[in-house]
């Protein structure tokens, strides 16, 4: 299994992610350019210029027409995707952390961080109606007191945005009416990273606290629960198999005073139904700050403050091996 | 100046006008009592007392007649006013004048009577008269006491159960303590080899850590306010020690008493630093001081009194550590002991003086009580030395750190005390060409072996050394091992062979078994902050389990008591171990079948329930397909290829690679590549001595997502430079490499 390598930020990655199709994967990282790849041979679509600041978060609507970007900038932009022209740009008072489209792309949703006095806010914006963007106003803003969101994901059909907050909460925020609809706490430190598998009826969280939880979408149930000795960053759910990667290590912060031994950067492979880990593939020289699925199941990608992007196709054992049961 | 400014000053206040009255109104209530007001002052208010508190009495003073009665009174207040003001003093006199030998002194405050009792009590004044210095109540005290005797009150009995319970498994699993989540809870467990067995588990057991007893029988937890003992089937507790900061313990082998060290509450009135406690009626038997900065070698010193007295009747021991005191304060004014150390077998001491001007460094071997020495041994160039013990007594072992003269460096010696023999004949084995190393020093628990570690990390050699009975002292074996941080190699010292050279990555600790049938190895949170964990391992190397814990921190054996049986009972044990080997093997397979099924049914029934929820929540999904469609605008997108009609074929050209390879003289090169696309190899076959390409091949494996349609295109662009080939014998081979792929997308 050589991976592909995707060379193309000069800091480290922040988010990846694949369209629906999985032909191409999105990249940012803290450097300002978002990249687009081919995912079969890791050739560079193309870029989408205009960030001044770290780009926290990307995401890609259903059918490949829009690509929406976050940055520590203070601002969101949405582009075309094909293009890379930037359609707009929606200002805010502090950096946006998460952003996405929902179910059927007319809507969508980021929030920001609590910095510079400013608190962190949920805001969703409803595409079809160009004054919003136009004004800068969202049909709907909630604010998050309590806790900022470090990672939030649409739930099924766009009815709500599942969020996780930096104390390890979890909220399911309506895109009506903006109220909790559910709140649950299973993890104790800060989530880092929210993914759904491909049908959206699950998510899985990644932790601070070395721990990644799947959760039911829409009832917030905990299902299972994949433990670590390292803080995990990111977490994805296989299409095909019953199978989640996790992929993490010890703080960026506190990389340089260990070896790369002690800070176990792999991507760790875990059985979803037994909670067991059966695989680990090394290679980024930093911890990975983010994974994700091919939407076939068939390959992986991971991207790591080491600033790499690695695509990884799986080997015909991958798809052989069972643990006995 | 400014006085003169002042005097001055013309008269411009009107001082008459409105003088303020400093006096209190009639209904004025003082809410503030002298007390607070002047309460220094007040502290020294003559008290109405009649002194005798204050008051001293002094025995064996030289009888004088009235001519040398001056001179006696000045030597009296010599000594006696370093403690305070003597206000009053009474020399009582005989008929004949001469006074009676005793004598009276009044301290201006009942401190200073104290002070003198305890500093001049036993002072020295002559050959003939050594003083004893009473307070004057003592003897009222004294007098008072009640002749009838009073029997003390039967306490109850309190049963904690059995204390041996642990030793009732029937598996014979052993115990051990776990501290974890950075001290906050602490655990029992019950070793087994499969998985850990938890007996116990609390929050907030300990605030620092926990010692077992040299037996096993007790579980000491630490607090600020002093140690709690716990034990029995459920861990009771059993006995509380107060003592303010405790830091420190030790256990008398026999389990009677414990001694504990404190750095607080030292006053000197009452010594508190350490005390010794009865465990089983749970009073303090003595304090004692420590000198400042005391630490644990000092601890050490009086736990080593300690060991020593517990062979006696209590009774005894006051007075024996009385004068072990002074034995030991003699020879540290005298010849500046360095280093000591009390034999577990017997009642001898080893300790080391060093080299002082012309004479040599000296090891000394003392039985005790009666200061006998058995053996002395004359050494000399000597830096450091260090007393090792074979557990039973019969061998010691010094390690001494010579500087030859004439050569530079360190060399060590190993001396060989064999303590069983007549004379204590000293053999010593030399370790030459590792000055300055790393050594590290053990015997082997029961029997002549000892391993030696030397050398320099990250190479370290370890020794093995056989003790016979003739006292040759005979090298085993010898290994060399590279040293990595929690590298561990465990050798069979019956043949010393390595059985296995394993690793725990940063290990910090190593505890072996009661039984010496299993090792762990562990990563405490105390030195490392990742990682904590501990690891099991037979005693043949082979890791068994590793459990994480979160923030780890310390591991502690039970101990076990020493066995009840006989010799011969062990030989006969010995003897049928097959027997008993065959029905322990039965065992084990019992269980790990019976393992082996648990986890495939766990495993089971975990999928069991995931299934289910799965079925549960697709089913809810398809339910969804309508709304879904709908906000799609009725495009399917359930699967990946659910509206593949709609897809039509492009053709996209990937630029795949470009190679600039240099070739060497070598009349055939094999160049193989392989593209960054995945597993997609070129090979080519190159004969670059004729200068013609001989043959290029290319195979191609593609991987999963490509969908190959139509003719591939390869393409090759080689340029050859006749003349640099001819130069140089150096080809620069230019390969560029497309091909097309068709590849699948949807409009």
């Amino acid at each position: 299994m050589k991976p592909i390598l995707l060379q193309g930020h000069e800091r480290s990655i922040t988010q990846i992610k694949y369209n629906r199709e999985g032909d191409l994967l999105f990249t940012v990282a803290k450097d300002t350019v978002a990249n687009v790849w081919y995912s079969v041979n890791g050739e560079r679509l193309g870029t989408y210029n205009g960030h001044t600041g770290a780009v926290w978060c990307v995401d890609c609507d259903w059918d490949t027409k829009n690509v929406l970007t976050g940055s520590a900038d203070n601002s969101c932009r949405l582009w075309d995707c094909e293009t890379g022209k930037q359609l707009a740009m929606l200002n805010t008072s502090s950096a946006v952390r998460t952003c996405g489209f929902d179910f059927s792309g007319n809507i969508i949703m980021f929030s920001t961080d609590k910095q510079m006095g400013y608190q962190c806010y949920l805001n969703y914006f409803d595409l079809r109606d160009p004054q919003q963007i136009e004004d800068n106003q969202p049909y709907l803003t909630v604010p998050c007191a309590e806790s900022k969101i470090t990672s939030a994901v649409w739930g099924p059909l766009g009815e709500f945005v599942i969020a996780g907050h930096e104390n390890g909460e979890i909220n399911q925020f309506s895109a009506k009416s903006g109220e909790i609809l559910k709140k649950v706490k299973e993890h104790s430190k800060q989530i880092n990273d929210i993914q759904t598998s491909v049908d959206l009826t699950m998510v899985i969280t990644a932790s601070k606290d070395c721990s990644s939880k799947l959760f039911d979408s829409t009832t917030l149930d905990h299902i299972k629960t994949f433990k670590t000795e390292r803080p995990v960053n990111s977490a994805a759910i296989s299409p095909i198999m019953d199978h989640v990667v996790m992929g993490g290590g010890q703080e960026a912060m506190e990389v340089t005073t260990t070896s790369t031994r002690i800070g176990k950067f792999e991507a760790r492979f875990f059985h979803a139904a037994y909670e067991e880990e059966f695989g680990r593939v090394k290679g980024h020289f930093g911890p990975i700050n983010c994974v994700a699925f091919h939407p076939d199941g068939k390959s992986y990608s991971s991207g790591g403050e080491d600033g790499y992007t690695r695509i990884h196709y799986f080997d015909p054992q991958y798809f052989d091996f069972e643990l006995e049961a | 100046m400014n006085m003169h400014d002042t005097e001055d000053m013309p008269p411009d206040v009107d001082y008459d006008e409105d003088e303020p009255s400093f006096s209190d109104p009639e209904d004025f209530v003082d809410d503030i009592d002298d007390e607070e007001l002047l309460g220094d002052l007040l502290r020294e208010k003559p008290q109405e007392a009649d002194g005798i508190d204050s008051v001293i009495v002094v025995d064996n003073v030289p009888q004088v007649g009235p001519e040398r009665l001056e001179k006696l009174k000045n030597v009296i207040h010599k000594i006696f006013s370093k403690f305070g003001k003597i206000t009053n003093e009474f020399y009582p006199e005989g008929p004949d004048g001469s006074t009676k030998g005793y004598i009276f002194l009044e301290y201006g405050a009942p401190t200073q009577a104290l002070d003198a009792v305890k500093n001049a009590d036993g002072y020295k004044l002559d050959k003939q008269h050594t003083f004893r210095v009473n307070v004057f109540t003592d003897f009222d005290k004294y007098m008072n006491i009640c002749d009838e005797w009073e029997t003390p009150e039967k306490q109850p009995f309190k049963d904690f159960g059995n204390m041996r319970h642990w030793m009732e498994d029937p598996d014979c699993r052993d115990q051990y303590s776990v501290i974890y989540e950075s001290g906050e809870r602490t655990a029992i467990f019950n070793n087994d080899p499969k998985d850990p067995i938890v007996a116990e588990e609390r929050a907030r057991w300990t605030e620092t850590y926990v010692r077992w007893s040299p037996k096993g029988t007790y579980l000491a937890t630490f607090h600020q306010r002093g140690i709690a003992l716990w034990g029995g089937e459920k861990f009771k507790q059993i006995q509380r020690f107060s003592h303010q900061g405790v830091s420190l313990i030790d256990f008398s082998p026999c389990e009677r008493y414990v001694v504990t060290f404190s750095p607080l509450m030292d006053t000197k009135e009452d010594p508190q630093a350490i005390i010794i406690w009865d465990i089983l009626t749970g009073q303090k038997k003595r304090g004692f001081h420590c000198e400042s900065s005391a630490h644990w070698p000092i601890f050490k010193l009086w736990f080593s009194f300690y060991n020593y007295f517990r062979r006696y009747p209590l009774s005894k021991t006051h007075s024996l550590l009385q004068s072990m005191g002074l034995l030991d304060k003699k020879s540290l004014k005298i010849s500046g002991i360095k280093d000591f150390s009390w034999s577990p077998g017997d009642n001898i001491i080893a300790f080391w003086v060093p080299e002082d001007k012309d004479i040599p460094a000296r090891v000394t071997l003392m039985q005790l009580p009666s200061r006998q020495e058995i053996r002395v041994r004359n050494l000399f160039n000597v830096v450091d030395c260090k007393l090792h013990w074979q557990r039973q007594g019969d061998y010691l072992c010094v390690k001494v750190d010579r500087t030859p003269k004439g050569t530079q460096g360190v060399v060590t010696n190993f001396e060989i005390f064999r303590m069983r023999e007549k004379q204590v004949p000293v053999d010593v084995v030399e370790m030459k060409g590792d000055p300055e190393s790393k050594n590290a020093f053990a015997w082997e628990p029961n029997g002549s072996k000892f391993a030696v570690l030397h050398g320099e990390s990250p190479r370290i050699n370890a020794s093995f050394y056989h003790v016979k009975n003739n006292g040759k002292i005979e090298l085993i074996s010898k290994y060399s091992v590279t040293v990595m941080n929690g590298a561990l190699a465990f050798v069979d010292t019956s043949d010393c062979t390595m059985m296995n050279i394993a690793e725990h990555y940063m290990a910090s600790d190593v505890e072996w078994d009661p039984t010496g049938r299993y090792v762990v190895t562990s990563v405490s949170w105390w030195s490392h902050k990742v990682d904590n964990a501990y690891w099991l391992w037979t005693f043949q190397g082979r890791l068994l389990q590793k459990n994480n814990k979160d923030r780890f921190c310390q591991l502690l054996w039970r101990p076990r008591p020493p066995t009840l049986l006989p010799l011969d009972a062990i030989k006969a044990i010995k003897k049928d171990l097959k027997k008993y080997s065959k029905i322990f093997e039965q065992k084990d397979r019992l269980s790990q079948s019976k393992a082996s099924k648990e986890l495939v049914d766990k495993r089971r029934s975990m999928m069991e329930d995931y299934r289910r929820y799965r079925e549960a929540a697709l089913l809810q999904h398809q339910e969804q397909k309508a709304a879904r469609l709908e906000l799609r605008g009725g495009v399917d997108t359930d699967e990946l290829d659910s509206n593949i009609d709609d897809w039509e074929e492009e053709t996209i050209e990937f630029f795949i690679n470009e190679e600039i390879i240099p070739l060497g003289e070598t009349g055939c090169v094999r160049v193989r590549r392989v593209c960054e696309a995945g597993d997609c190899v070129v090979v080519l076959l190159l004969n670059c001595w004729r200068l013609c390409c001989s043959g290029v091949i290319l195979t191609w494996q593609f991987p999963p997502p490509f969908r190959l349609s139509g003719g591939v295109v390869i393409q090759h662009i080689m340029n050859f430079n006749k003349k640099t080939c001819l130069n140089s014998a150096c080809v620069v081979f230019v390969a560029f490499i497309f091909f097309c792929v068709c590849f699948c997308f949807r409009l």
